[in-house]
């Protein structure tokens, strides 16, 4: 049962308090810190059938070059579509670039030498449906911008892969939470 | 020139020739960035 409604004078007993405490939209599956100048990193059975949508963060870590980090899906290295629009710091003027057909989500995040972070979401990375991302936080040292993405495959994902375009990555801890179905 | 260092789960080891080659396939350099006006 999603939610309940309490009456007044009804006595909330310990299995009610376990199950609607643990009935949050956002649910917690795991966490993997990222280790020491690592060129990649792979967080397997993040994905599961429990839920369609997930949510990532990747926090309190380092680039050692000023670049967005991508995410893969499996090992596929093919079928990555999107747009990342961003804008320089110096600039009002709005950029822009496509993927097409790129062996990755390109923008999935960013960073430098002194901080770097993700902030996805994907929706229905293990069922046969297309996989869609959108990723808000792809932050250089000089620009800012999100990006959208679409996988043009049908296969069924239980891991990801995050890879910056240059260098490696240092630190932090990526999360990852499922979005509660009912 | 080391290899970079790749990590699977808690495992983090040298990548081996083969990983490295397909690294550098997709595009990763060690120096350098995405190519964006900045």
């Amino acid at each position: 049962m999603a939610i309940k409604t309490f009456t007044t004078g009804e006595v909330l007993t310990a299995s009610d308090t376990n199950t609607y405490l643990a009935n949050s939209g956002l649910v917690y599956i795991k966490q993997q810190t990222v280790g020491s100048a690592v060129a990649s990193v792979t967080v397997s059975d993040a994905f599961s059938a429990t839920y369609d949508n997930y949510k990532i963060i990747w926090s309190g870590g380092t680039q050692s070059n000023d670049t967005n980090n991508q995410l893969r899906l499996g090992s596929t290295t093919t079928g990555y579509y999107g747009a990342f629009v961003y804008s320089l710091y110096s600039s009002a003027t709005p950029l822009s670039v496509g993927d097409n057909n790129e062996n990755a989500f390109r923008f999935a995040g960013g960073g430098a030498s002194n901080s770097a972070a993700c902030n996805i979401e994907i929706f229905n990375p293990f069922s046969s449906y297309r996989t869609r991302l959108t990723s808000t936080n792809v932050v250089y040292s000089t620009l800012a911008g999100m990006y959208n993405g679409v996988l043009a495959d049908t296969t069924s994902y239980t891991a990801f892969t995050l890879l910056p375009s240059a260098g490696t990555l240092t630190g932090g801890i990526i999360y990852v939470y499922g979005y509660r179905k009912a | 020139m080391a290899r970079p260092n790749i990590q699977i789960d808690d495992e983090v080891r040298e990548m081996t020739e083969e990983e490295y080659e397909a690294l550098l396939a997709s595009g990763w350099t060690e120096e350098g960035s995405d190519g964006l006006a900045d």
